[in-house]
């Protein structure tokens, strides 16, 4: 069977560069990797606490091809897939340009919730993954935990653990189930009242620290340097440490991805306050499949919704 | 240790004490979120929470003394009445800040306030908005409980047991803390608990301070990174190579203890408004931007450079020390897990020198 390493030796030829994942200052941090020495292919890793997505970078950093290049290759789970899907949707990345190397997913583990479930606190110095089960090695001895136990809240929900656009795919891992209503964390809050609603959101964005981590981990949010959020001319939101202001950020961010956001999580899992900012978004794509049949970043061809008008849609 | 004026507060009665400073001033403790009880985070006290020194926090104390959003003054315009012409402006301090106490951090977190005194207060300028909310502060740090993986105050000149920026040190013992007063201030607080500690446990408070400031004795140092600073600093090559990964958003900064950069603006709301001091963090790309539209930090790269500098060899020439307190709250909360340690350290590598 193929493993990581052989088919990124395989393609190799065809490629400048591989994005990927190797191992970060201790065994659950995994970070990001521009793999451009062949001889680097031996420290790519891929598993579950793998879970930055790596399309943030190519329409910040690698959008326009110069003579002469070869493709870029890059891994991409389940919902890094739909990201990659959207930016070529919007013209932000060429798919000619990339070589996509799908991998289907069990979900990735949410940190915070692994050190919740731990009975051992020593430093970790060592995680593996098996039969649904993550084994941790600690100074302090080894325990297991299931996998299930510990996923982010995004891999809770996925509905393309499986990879939706790719030129080769890792077959070795079983991705995981898809979720009966991946919408269940919405309606929940969504049946409350309003005044629960506003007061859960109150007291979620009160820690926001406008880091603006959940902007800069955001595949599609393509504005980067020249975000509303800084700007003085014209002005939008003021510097002030306040509730309204911070959700006037968050509610400006999300809707510019209504309709574009493909769900990934990155502005959740990224946000060091831990908002369950993710909601909002998957709000906007709950309602963008209610009014127009509309799943982004799954049809590469596909038209998103909020970039064309059309009169006669129902619901304009 | 020489002899300081010390006290014990036994486990049971630490939670009074707290109630009993709450109200002689504005008291932050780190304290379990109550929605998520694994997160620590520093919140002013309230009756019933409880301390939490084992965790480390996500956030610092920082703000107490360096607000996020700081309000300098408040202005109005209007008419003159004896010239209808003239406009005039009205302009209001803010008022005097209120006493507060920092009480159970790690003694990183207190050294993060030695940084903020040597740029605020020991410059050529005394900043007054800061001054005077360092002036009626206390710290009562405690000796850390032990590092994580990302922790590295040994690396930086200190240890787990440092005293430095505390006005109280707080040792844990069986059953309680044994409290060393550290400076007047602290001297005020000690005096009153009235409950020294027994020879047993100031035995055993010394031999829990010594195995703390042992634990990092095997650290690689990073205190002597300028000159691989400055002959890393044209290098373009390196600063890529180092920072393709990172996003370039604020969480690195806003969670130091260090970082004091601000920007001042005038939040206008009709013919008033407020002139405000908020942190600013330098890998956003508009922290350089220029009214001309020109960047001299137009990517990451300088950007991070800019950051390195700064704490490891600027700040750290200026003032003896580096501008980082190691408490690893840059890495361990990095959405790519952006190291400042090993870029730190591969500045002095020989090989791979870039043209």
């Amino acid at each position: 069977m193929n493993t990581l390493q052989s088919i990124v030796a395989s393609v190799w030829d065809q490629v400048d560069m591989v994005l990927g994942w190797q191992p970060g200052y201790d065994p659950l941090h995994p970070v990001p990797a521009f793999v451009r020495d062949p001889k680097d292919i031996a420290s790519l890793i891929w598993n579950p606490l793998c879970a930055p997505n790596l399309s943030v970078y190519l329409a910040k950093s690698f959008k326009a091809p110069t003579r002469g290049e070869k493709k870029i290759g890059i891994l991409a789970k389940g919902c890094d897939s739909r990201s990659l899907t959207a930016l070529i949707q919007e013209g932000l990345v060429d798919r000619n340009r990339l070589l996509i190397i799908g991998l289907p997913c069990p979900g990735t583990v949410d940190p915070d919730a692994l050190t919740s479930v731990r009975t051992q606190s020593g430093p970790i110095t060592d995680v593996s993954f098996a039969d649904g089960m993550v084994q941790l090695t600690a100074t302090d001895g080894v325990e297991r935990v299931p996998l299930d136990q510990v996923l982010a809240r995004r891999c809770q929900r996925c509905r393309h653990p499986h990879p939706v656009l790719y030129d080769v795919l890792l077959e070795e891992v079983v991705p995981r189930p898809v979720p009966k209503d991946p919408f269940a964390h919405v309606k929940a809050l969504e049946n409350q009242p309003l005044e629960a609603r506003k007061a859960f959101w109150l007291r979620e964005l009160e820690r926001c620290l406008r880091c603006y981590a959940c902007r800069n981990a955001c595949p599609l949010c393509v504005c980067q340097d020249q975000c509303l959020a800084e700007s003085r001319t014209p002005k939008w939101v003021t510097q002030k440490d306040t509730v309204a202001d911070k959700f006037l950020f968050h509610m400006i961010h999300t809707l510019h991805l209504a309709g574009r956001c493909t769900e990934c999580g990155e502005c959740e899992r990224v946000c060091p306050m831990k908002i369950p900012i993710g909601l909002l978004k998957e709000k906007t794509a709950h309602i963008a499949m209610d009014l127009w049949g509309y799943e982004s970043g799954t049809d590469p061809a596909a038209q998103p919704p909020l970039l064309s008008y059309d009169a006669s849609v129902n619901g304009l | 240790m020489a002899m300081k004026s010390a006290s014990f507060v036994s486990s049971a009665d630490l939670s009074g004490l707290l109630v009993r400073l709450a109200e002689k001033a504005e008291l932050w403790v780190p304290a379990p979120e109550d929605t998520a009880p694994h997160r620590v985070t520093f919140r002013p006290f309230q009756a019933g929470m409880d301390l939490d020194g084992h965790r480390l926090p996500v956030t610092s104390p920082k703000k107490l003394l360096f607000p996020q959003g700081e309000e300098l003054l408040r202005f109005r315009t209007g008419r003159s009445s004896s010239e209808a012409a003239m406009e005039t402006v009205l302009l209001e301090e803010s008022a005097d800040p209120r006493p507060t106490i920092v009480f159970g951090c790690r003694p990183c977190d207190a050294r993060g306030f030695v940084v903020f005194d040597r740029a605020f207060l020991q410059g050529p300028f005394v900043d007054p908005y800061y001054k005077a909310r360092r002036d009626k502060n206390l710290v009562v740090s405690m000796v850390c409980p032990g590092p994580d993986a990302a922790c590295f105050c040994g690396a930086v000149g200190s240890h787990p047991a440092d005293t430095q920026g505390s006005d109280v040190q707080m040792i844990p013992v069986s059953e309680g803390y044994v409290l060393h007063a550290l400076t007047e201030k602290g001297q005020e607080l000690v005096r009153h608990l009235e409950n020294a500690p027994s020879q047993a446990q100031e035995q055993e408070a010394r031999h829990v301070w010594e195995s703390a400031r042992r634990s990092v004795e095997n650290v690689v140092s990073l205190m002597d990174s300028a000159p691989h600073f400055r002959k890393r600093f044209a290098d373009a090559a390196f600063w890529r190579l180092h920072t393709e990964r990172c996003l370039s958003c604020g969480v690195c900064t806003f969670l130091c203890p260090t970082c004091y950069c601000f920007t001042i603006t005038d939040e206008t709301d009709g013919v008033q408004g407020q002139r405000l001091r908020s942190w600013d963090a330098c890998m956003f790309h508009h922290f350089t931007q220029e009214a001309s539209g020109h960047n001299p930090r137009p990517t990451k790269a300088e950007r991070f450079r800019n950051r390195v500098g700064h704490k490891f060899s600027y700040f750290a020439e200026k003032h003896g020390h580096p501008a980082c307190c190691g408490c690893g709250r840059c890495l361990r909360h990095c959405p790519v897990a952006m190291d400042i340690r090993a870029i730190v350290r591969a500045m002095g590598e020989t090989e791979d020198v870039h043209a």
